[in-house]
């Protein structure tokens, strides 16, 4: 059924977003690009794909300014698209820029908390998170005042509102704020894609709620792992995972009681897929002494991460994406597939710079 | 030749030649434990030199593989954290402490890096996602500062003992061409001066003595005219002084 | 001969003078401090492209000179070949002076000022 009408506003673009994804790199190219023993190969290697966008580069470019080249050629792209879009989907492109909105809104905080000039802080938030209202932002100068501009000023103030008053922007570390907004905005997208009457019982609901459940569930993971040690207690914790997923909520529950990597083997047992990446890294059961933080490092070299795990997971699910016909989450998982893309030609660029050719294979290609 | 040389002023007395004679012997004392202490010192710089050497060029590895713990930092993340860990520092938890170290009698300082416990300023850095990379990468850079502190102190113990044997280079120097030189010198000049006396003393002594004999000589001379030039007036006047001869003739019985 | 303890025994800091990625990584080791409100002083400055000459000179001078809580002074070789000149006739012990290598510019032992003075010490 659904198919009958989607074509007449989205069919374009999901067309030109299937046209985009093939042009990503695929296994082929990336083992190209590990050939490579300059970065002036890697360009080369690269310039099919991205052609006019590393034009300007100078010769022998840093790590950094190729990632922002790649990164250009991602947003002129979205841009484009976000040009075409209409309805729902216009929606759905504004909730994927929510995530980078709320770094550069925590960007601009820490900015604002330590009287620094966020004008400055301008360049360095993520294109793909700019608003036209957030050079606003910088005239801001105490916190009182940006937490009133943030409310009125940007999408951002559902999450803000209700969770967080503008004195926890100045006593809470910035790292659970953005962590906080991220976790109403997760979902609150959630809700978009599976409440919205236009878009439910659609494809697309479906294949984002697949996606949003995995995020949801690997920020909830991440959060726990991450925060054995520091001063972040278990009722904050929990405050910070998201209420839908995979292990919502007997998982997360267990998560937020969870004490120590056993704890968490323990909590995401239930579900398949985590129980082996746990696994597979050595972190279930039988943990020494390797201190919570830096267990999945253990392995250091030749072993995968948990992180990488999780990335492979998510490239995975965005590759079955676009199985799938006649939805929007095609857009969603281009941009995932394209940042992945970009991370990795940052990595083997990088090990190219640094002489460190061993590691060169730790990229994620699912193509 | 004392006059030749610099010495010391001293007064060329026996007394004050003896203080030079321990002068001398206290000098070359002196002199071969400062030059043996230089030895000592110029041995150990050229042992740190070549740590520093070694230590640079771990460095460089080292600064690279933590370099790259930072690119996967990045490439976990997924974005940059530079600016929100520049503003999220507040107190040093890695700090370094300073000792001194005693070689050869140089204090040489040597730094001690040590962490703070309790304030973690990045504990919630990557709470999301990419925290244990940045776990990682915290660890693996306070491995590669270590390194740094480390060669730090080789630098600083390099810096101060090139000055330490520059100033016992200096010593050892002044000491072998300008000190003892100078107490030869002036024992020289003591012994010459001394010996200037004796000659002087010598020779007064046989003036005086010659004198004497001149004057002996000269009285016994005397003597003997006077005495012959009395017989001659005896035999000259012996019949004209009848009435002395009594007298004469009396002493010439006692005589 | 020896330094008195008054020229070392407060020095508890390292400083750095480094491009971003540096001074992150350097940070993250948890070196940064930041003295207390009202005149804030960080031990660390971030250069970039735009920064100037001078300002990395005043960071310089402030870090080995007025400053008597720093021990060591990193710096990124290709920021102290900028200043070079102050670099080289800096010979005091405290606090020591580092020059290290950064992400984009390898370390090159022909340029680091202590090495060139050990260099000039054997006659190379």
């Amino acid at each position: 059924m659904e198919g009958l009408f989607f074509n007449v506003n989205g069919g374009y673009i999901e067309g030109v977003v299937r046209g985009y994804r093939n042009s990503l790199l695929n296994g082929q190219n990336y083992s190209n690009l590990t050939q490579c023993e300059t970065i002036d190969d890697v360009k080369l290697q690269l310039s099919p794909a991205y052609g006019d966008f590393l034009a300007s580069l100078p010769p022998n470019p840093s790590t950094s300014s190729l990632a922002n080249k790649t990164t250009d050629k991602l947003v002129a792209e979205f841009r484009y698209i976000q040009g075409q879009a209409v309805g729902t989907l216009a929606k759905f492109m504004e909730y994927l820029t929510y995530g980078y909105m709320i770094d550069n809104v925590a960007l601009l905080i820490t900015g604002t908390l330590h009287e620094r000039d966020t004008r400055e802080l301008l360049e360095r938030c993520h294109p793909l998170g700019w608003f036209e209202t957030m050079p606003v932002l910088c005239v801001a100068t105490n916190i009182e005042e940006l937490y009133n501009s943030v409310l009125i000023e940007t999408p951002l103030a559902a999450y803000f509102k209700g969770s967080l008053s503008h004195q926890d922007l100045d006593e809470l570390n910035i790292e659970i704020i953005r962590n906080t907004l991220y976790k109403n905005y997760l979902e609150d997208f959630y809700k978009f894609v599976t409440e919205h009457p236009e878009l439910k019982d659609t494809p697309t609901s479906e294949v984002m709620a697949e996606v949003l459940e995995f995020e949801a569930d690997r920020r909830a993971i991440n959060i726990t792992l991450n925060s054995f040690g520091t001063e972040l207690s278990k009722q904050d914790r929990n405050k910070l995972y998201p209420s839908f997923g995979g292990l919502y909520p007997e998982g997360t529950l267990m998560l937020s009681r969870a004490d120590d990597i056993e704890g968490v083997s323990l909590a995401v047992s239930g579900n398949h897929d985590y129980k082996s990446y746990f696994d597979s890294v050595g972190m279930s059961g039988g943990m020494g002494g390797s201190g919570p933080g830096n267990m999945s490092g253990g392995g250091g070299s030749d072993g995968k991460s948990l992180e990488d795990m999780f990335y492979q997971k998510e490239m995975e699910i965005s590759k079955s994406a676009f199985t799938r016909q006649f939805t929007h989450a095609v857009i969603y998982a281009w941009v995932k597939l394209r940042e992945q893309e970009i991370r990795n030609i940052t990595w083997i660029a990088e090990c190219i710079a640094q002489n460190q050719k061993e590691r060169i294979g730790n990229y994620i290609s699912v193509f | 030749m004392s006059g030749a040389g610099d010495r010391e002023a001293v007064f060329p007395t026996r007394q004050s030649l003896g203080a030079m004679k321990n002068k001398l012997k206290g000098a070359e004392t002196g002199h071969s434990l400062l030059k043996r202490k230089s030895e000592a010192l110029t041995k150990y710089r050229a042992e740190i030199t070549r740590r520093i050497d070694e230590a640079k060029r771990k460095m460089g590895r080292v600064m690279q593989i933590a370099a790259f713990s930072l690119a996967e930092v990045t490439y976990a993340v997924g974005g940059d954290i530079g600016y929100q860990i520049q503003e999220s520092a507040k107190q040093a938890r890695f700090r370094v402490r300073t000792k001194q170290e005693n070689v050869s009698g140089v204090f040489l300082p040597q730094f001690e890096s040590y962490t703070t416990e309790g304030n973690n300023d990045f504990g919630l850095t990557g709470l999301g996602k990419g925290g244990q990379q940045v776990q990682r990468c915290r660890e693996t850079y306070t491995r590669a500062v270590e390194t740094l502190v480390e060669l730090a102190s080789l630098q600083t113990a390099f810096v101060t003992l090139d000055e330490v044997i520059k100033v016992v280079n200096r010593r050892v120097n002044a000491i072998e061409h300008v000190i003892i030189p100078r107490t030869e010198n002036t024992i020289k000049y003591i012994n010459s001066e001394l010996d200037e006396l004796d000659r002087e003393e010598f020779y007064r002594l046989k003036k005086v003595k010659s004198n004497k004999q001149r004057d002996n000589n000269a009285a016994e001379q005397e003597e003997k005219a006077s005495k012959r030039r009395g017989s001659d007036k005896e035999n000259a006047d012996d019949p004209g002084a009848t009435d002395i001869l009594g007298e004469q003739e009396d002493q010439d019985v006692i005589f | 001969m020896a330094a008195p303890p008054s020229a070392y025994k407060d020095r508890h800091f390292l400083a750095v003078i480094g491009d971003e990625d540096s001074v992150t990584g350097l940070l993250l080791a948890g070196i940064g401090h930041v003295t207390p409100p009202p005149d804030a002083q960080k031990n660390f400055l971030v250069v970039d492209a735009k920064t100037e000459n001078s300002t990395i000179e005043q960071a310089f001078d402030n870090f080995t000179q007025k400053r008597k809580d720093i021990a060591i002074v990193l710096i990124n070789q290709h920021i102290a070949e900028k200043i070079r000149g102050r670099v080289d006739t800096y010979t005091e012990a405290f606090p020591a002076v580092l020059e290290i290598p950064s992400k984009d510019h390898p370390y090159d032992p022909e340029k680091d000022s202590v090495l060139k003075r050990v260099r000039r010490l054997f006659g190379e």
